[in-house]
């Protein structure tokens, strides 16, 4: 880790954006020896990760899969020659990933997917799609963490576990930090965490509520029940003494400003989306009493970040299928998992991503069918599996380009040290093989 | 008592997180951090594990042999967690219910106690996909491993 | 490039050009008096010509559009079509909130050729330049959001007016903004305890400063530095019975205030929405129109412009920075609501909206709007919005003309369509005005541009820029006060037979011929750089703590403004 009074560095470099989570910390430092970072300060232990990473499993060139089945090195002209040959010879090319890296490379890959008709999809698609279609059903009220620092006395945690996947949301954002209104910071909020398990999230909090698995809906409705003036009859809900819920609604009725943050715990049990519907009416009703917001607790930073550029470019979230001339979004039916399961795509390509790592097992071993390629900085799971590899540069550190924080603030990243010298960045990649399309399209 | 039920839940851990991150994924690191499931104490007891002892664990979807270890965040008796990576997603349910979401926790399986390998992640991707090659030999690769080109020819501008 | 624009009946109020046939000549991107004998000659004899459009509130791009199509997929599905074979347009998507594409498209398509992006959070000014980065063929100047922010608040309430000058002055800049927005000023921030205020002396829980305060503050600081546009007001209240006293004292409150010498504008405010604010009594059984009221004190006032917001009976969505309106609305329809607070800023919400001309609000809100159209007696005082798309999207401008261009069209409205709180609850048939092409391009284009302070364009005088919009209608054989024409109105208005943006053909025949980035325009104050240094070294400290990204990562760098036209203010600080 970082223990930078022992680190010899000839160059600082402040106010860097880390590419880790979605909290996109901005504050990062970065120590350089001879143009090479030697040290991060401010960054948690994750984010210092990345930044100083492995140089071992660094993908360096180009690499075609040999007739042995062996990943052979390159030259990128016959590398984008492949994919592009590849890619216009396929009827349903899926392209996936995109969470880390930055809008100016998603951009180009949505032209592409556009050029090719493929589908164009990312990690909400796993993680908070759910989220995304609650906020489609019920409503969307949410804040910038800046707020919550500012004003939240009552800060509310569920089914996410921040001190372990977005370690310093609690210290910079949300709960320790001095804001202007919570001058003593932590002193000056009560914090709850609401999980199945005893996180290191809920050992810090003031109240740690345990609920069981795949109850979270009829705890979220009990909860909104009694603040509607409803009365429960059985004395446990998922596990939870009526009383302590009780207890619950008072403290987020009398809140002054309350805050509540939300994560896969919900999207990823039974009943998804519906959990979430059921927390954003309870803001809802919350607010005919006092201010309450929430926030979905994204995970790469820039998964929000493709959302974005989505909208802007084509009106929807994710999942968007290029294959009718026009964009279609159909939960389920354009989406990775689900195209995966029924065995459709026969062109697959993830940017930014490793889907061995994220797919379930049943979904992966389509990948095995179909030509697979990878644009990627590291070998990983997934380079075992891909035909292709493209290697490419770390946005944040090697690549300049923008990323969107949790909760939409738009951050620009700055380049800080040079990139391997055959890699190049997924923006310089995605447009060479938009040119190269471009020439086939034209050619026909 | 030899198997337990038990339902599986998996999602991020900053140790597996961090590995992952590092770029470390081939190596015995990252498995030790992924290719694990915590388990409360009282169902360790249930079938005699102790600590980097091994289990399978079986679903409806596959089966995987992983370390144990004792969970942190108990208690939480008949459950366990397995980070995510791609041993956890051998068992995971790829159920969508049409909602773009595969099931990622909360999926029914049974633990029992194991001698088999906890294998590598090349390994492991070898033999559970078969990609590029049909044999079950082991090997224990933690390095990439491709061909080099002696010389990589200059790109044509 | 060259062109004679040749045999049109041209509209050009500013240069007093009401109907002449004449040639435009254009050159290098701007309209000159010579050209040479290559120049390519378009024949558009007897056609419509007008200086191309220019819009002064609209909200086409950044956070809240992005909400807006992310919690609505079904208005997106609304609006998809594919893209036209053969052509460099794309496909479209969306109703109320089109993609960035599509909005290029469609504005273009209109013979728009300016539209200001109207609520800008400086935090999330990035991300509203890169959605202007994906509309191609418009110039966008972006109204930044000032109303509601802290460093502002302390410095009205310690009545500090030189390093509040300062501070929007350097915040222009960070934001490359054109100009200060304020919406309901205090409210939004009181909003951030679920609260809001009520009318224009009701201060805000922490800081106890009034919108009173906040707008004339803020209109001193807009007159010394001399931006070309005014302060550009939501004011208090809106949407809520009763509200139109809030809005004529708002329109008071800064008449004493001195405009700056070297502008072109007549106002030192701007008014947006009116309708939205001219509601008279004490809840929605009751409610009647206080438009005549507001329409008699513009017509007796020179201090102030508006825009009007029209309803234009469709399903769309609404979007503002008056995030507790937005709740309120939430509480009255259930309609699934967003809400966003952003810190240190403001807050904003969005709510989709089913304004039905059966349902007795929406058709008094749609009369109301028209009072201000027909009883406003100088255009010159006017522009032409739908708040898009708040009231309607704004590919219902031409369908707006026709309810303004015929009394005949208007009259079978009121008579057979829309319910009768139109007529019984306003003024509206009272009036029998109806607008001339030359009135049009008063409120479409000579006089937006004019509110703006945008000099080089809203005309076709010789060394303006090149932006011209022609339609398909024979000007002298076309009668608009017949109700039988409304449709052919809408639609030749809705396809231009070319737009011309910068001397340069981008649409013909109602197709997208050409698409070029959009310019991002902004005002960059010259002169008081020093002082604004000092000013931002004595508040980095406070900024850094109380925001929760560090000051050096804030601005709008110009990676985000590629092409930009920037407008160098000279700060004469006497004023």
């Amino acid at each position: 880790m970082t223990e930078s009074e022992m680190i010899e560095y000839d160059e600082i470099v402040r106010n860097c954006c880390c590419s880790y989570c979605g909290n996109n910390c901005d504050d990062i430092t970065y120590l350089l020896k001879d143009k090479k970072i030697v040290g991060v300060r401010h960054a948690c232990r994750l984010g210092a990760s990345k930044i100083i990473n492995d140089t071992d499993q660094r993908l360096l060139n180009p690499m075609i899969r040999n007739e042995e089945g062996i990943l052979e090195e390159t030259t990128w002209d016959i590398a984008l020659d492949k994919v592009t040959q590849l890619l216009s010879a396929s009827m349903r090319p899926l392209f996936y990933g995109w969470g880390e890296t930055s809008v100016e490379a998603i951009k180009k890959g949505i032209v592409l997917a556009q050029q090719t008709g493929a589908v164009m999809d990312n990690q909400s698609t796993i993680c908070h799609g759910a989220s995304i279609q609650a906020f489609q059903n019920v409503g969307h009220p949410v804040m910038t963490l800046g707020e919550v620092k500012n004003r939240s006395d009552v800060i509310i945690y569920i089914g996410t576990n921040p001190m372990d996947d977005h370690p310093r949301h609690l210290t910079r954002y949300t709960t320790f930090p001095e804001g202007f209104f919570r001058q003593n910071g932590r002193e000056d909020r009560l914090l709850i965490t609401l999980d199945p398990k005893y996180t290191n999230t809920a050992k810090i909090s003031d109240k740690w509520i345990q609920f069981n698995m795949n109850e979270d809906y009829s705890l979220f409705n009990a909860i909104r029940t009694i603040l509607n003036g409803g009365k429960l009859k059985s004395d446990k809900i998922a596990g939870v003494d009526k009383e302590e819920l009780y207890d619950l609604v008072d403290i987020m009725k009398n809140a002054e400003c309350g805050s509540l943050f939300f994560g896969l715990g919900l999207t990823q049990t039974l009943a998804k989306q519906r959990n979430v519907d059921v927390l954003i009416q309870l803001i809802e009703d919350l607010n005919k009493y006092t201010k309450w917001s929430m926030l979905p607790m994204r995970g790469f930073f820039n998964v929000n970040g493709f959302n974005i550029a989505m909208t802007t470019e084509t009106g929807y979230p994710y999942g968007v299928d290029f294959a009718r001339g026009y964009p279609r979004y159909m939960v389920g039916e354009t989406t990775t998992i689900d195209l995966l399961n029924r065995r459709e795509p026969d062109f697959f390509m993830a940017v930014a991503a490793d889907p061995v790592i994220q797919f379930p097992g049943y979904s992966i071993k389509h990948l095995t069918q179909i030509p697979v390629i990878q644009v990627d900085t590291h070998w990983g799971p997934y380079t075992e599996i891909a035909d292709i590899v493209l290697p490419s540069t770390r946005v944040g550190v090697e690549t300049e380009g923008t990323g969107y924080r949790m909760d939409g603030i738009p951050l620009f990243m700055k380049k800080v040290i040079d990139k391997p010298e055959n890699c190049h960045s997924d923006e310089w990649i995605l447009h060479q093989l938009n040119e190269r399309i471009k020439k086939i399209n034209g050619d026909t | 008592m030899d198997e337990l039920d038990i339902i599986i839940n998996s999602g991020s851990s900053i140790i597996q997180a961090f590995y992952e991150k590092k770029g470390s994924t081939l190596k015995d690191e990252y498995r030790r951090s992924a290719a694990i499931a915590f388990m409360d104490k009282k169902d360790m007891q249930k079938l005699d594990l102790k600590p980097h002892d091994k289990i399978d664990v079986t679903s409806k979807w596959g089966s995987v042999t992983l370390y144990v270890d004792k969970s942190h965040d108990s208690p939480h008796e008949g459950m366990i967690f397995i980070p995510k990576g791609p041993w956890a997603n051998i068992v995971i349910s790829p159920e969508t219910y049409c909602c773009n979401i595969p099931t990622y926790k909360g999926i029914k399986g049974k633990i029992r106690k194991s001698q088999r390998e906890v294998l590598l992640v090349a390994d492991l991707m070898k033999i559970q996909y078969s990609k590029y090659s049909d044999d079950n030999v082991l090997t224990e690769k933690q390095l990439p491993v491709y061909k080099k080109r002696s010389k990589i020819s200059h790109d044509r501008k | 490039m060259e062109y004679i624009i040749k045999g049109g009946i041209v509209f050009d109020p500013l240069n007093h050009i009401d109907g002449e046939q004449k040639d435009i000549l254009i050159k290098d991107g701007f309209i000159t008096d010579k050209v040479s004998p290559k120049a390519k000659i378009l024949d558009v004899t007897g056609k419509l010509v007008m200086p191309g459009g220019v819009d002064l509130h609209s909200h086409i791009a950044g956070p809240k559009l992005a909400t807006g199509r992310l919690y609505r997929p079904e208005d997106t599905r609304r609006g998809i079509k594919t893209f036209p074979k053969g052509s460099v347009q794309g496909f479209e998507t969306g109703f109320s909130i089109p993609s960035c594409p599509t909005t290029g498209y469609r504005y273009s398509k209109m013979g728009y050729t300016t539209v200001t992006e109207a609520a800008v959070p400086p935090l999330e000014a990035k991300h509203a330049h890169e959605e202007i980065d994906s509309i191609p063929n418009l110039d966008i100047p972006t109204l930044t959001l000032f109303g509601n922010n802290w460093f502002m608040l302390k410095y009205v309430k310690e009545n500090n007016l030189e390093d509040l000058t300062l501070f929007i002055s350097k915040w222009l800049k960070l934001a490359k903004g054109y100009g200060i927005k304020i919406v309901n000023p205090c409210g939004s921030e009181a909003w951030g305890w679920g609260k809001n205020v009520n009318g224009l002396d009701d201060p805000e829980p922490h800081w106890h400063v009034t919108g009173r305060e906040v707008i004339t503050a803020l209109t001193k600081v807009n007159e010394k530095l001399g931006l070309p546009h005014s302060v550009h007001v939501h004011t208090n209240d809106l949407g809520h019975p009763g509200n139109y006293e809030t809005t004529l004292e708002t329109f008071d409150c800064v008449k004493h205030i001195k405009k700056n010498k070297n502008v072109n504008r007549n106002q030192v405010i701007h008014c947006t929405h009116v309708q939205f604010h001219a509601y008279k009594g004490t809840s929605w059984r009751d409610v009647s129109s206080g438009a005549t009221e507001l329409i008699d004190y513009i017509n007796k006032s020179k201090h102030m412009t508006c825009d009007i917001g029209q309803i234009t009976f469709d399903e769309t969505t609404t979007m503002t920075a008056d995030a507790p309106m937005e709740y309120d609305l939430f509480r009255l329809t259930g309609l699934k609501w967003a809400n966003k607070d952003i810190e240190v800023e403001t807050a904003s919400g969005l709510i989709p909206s089913i304004y039905s001309m059966k349902a007795p609000v929406s058709a008094f809100q749609w009369a109301v709007g028209l009072e201000f159209f027909l009883g406003i007696k100088d255009l010159w005082k006017i522009g032409l919005t739908t708040d898009s798309p708040n009231g309607g999207p704004f590919i219902r401008y031409p369908r707006l003309l026709t309810w303004l261009m015929s009394n005949q069209k208007l009259n079978d409205m009121l008579d057979n369509q829309v319910h009768n709180w139109a007529t019984n609850r306003t003024d509206i048939t009272s009036y029998d005005r109806e607008y001339s092409w030359n009135d049009v391009a008063i409120v479409t284009r000579a006089n937006t541009a004019k509110i703006l302070g945008l000099t080089d364009r809203g005309h076709l005088g010789i060394g303006a820029k090149a932006d011209v919009s022609i339609y398909d209608i024979d000007v002298n054989d076309f009668d608009t006060t017949l109700m039988s024409n409304a449709e052919i109105i809408e639609k030749k208005l809705l396809n231009a037979l070319y737009t011309i943006k910068d001397g340069e053909i981008v649409v013909k025949d109602g197709q997208i011929t050409n698409l070029v980035k959009s310019k991002h325009l902004w005002c960059n104050v010259v002169g008081l750089e020093e002082e604004e240094e000092q000013l931002i070294r004595k508040i980095k400290p406070t900024f850094n703590k109380y925001y929760t990204i560090k000051y050096e990562n804030y601005g709008v760098t110009n990676h985000y403004i590629k092409p930009d036209t920037r407008f160098d203010i000279n700060c004469n600080k006497q004023g």
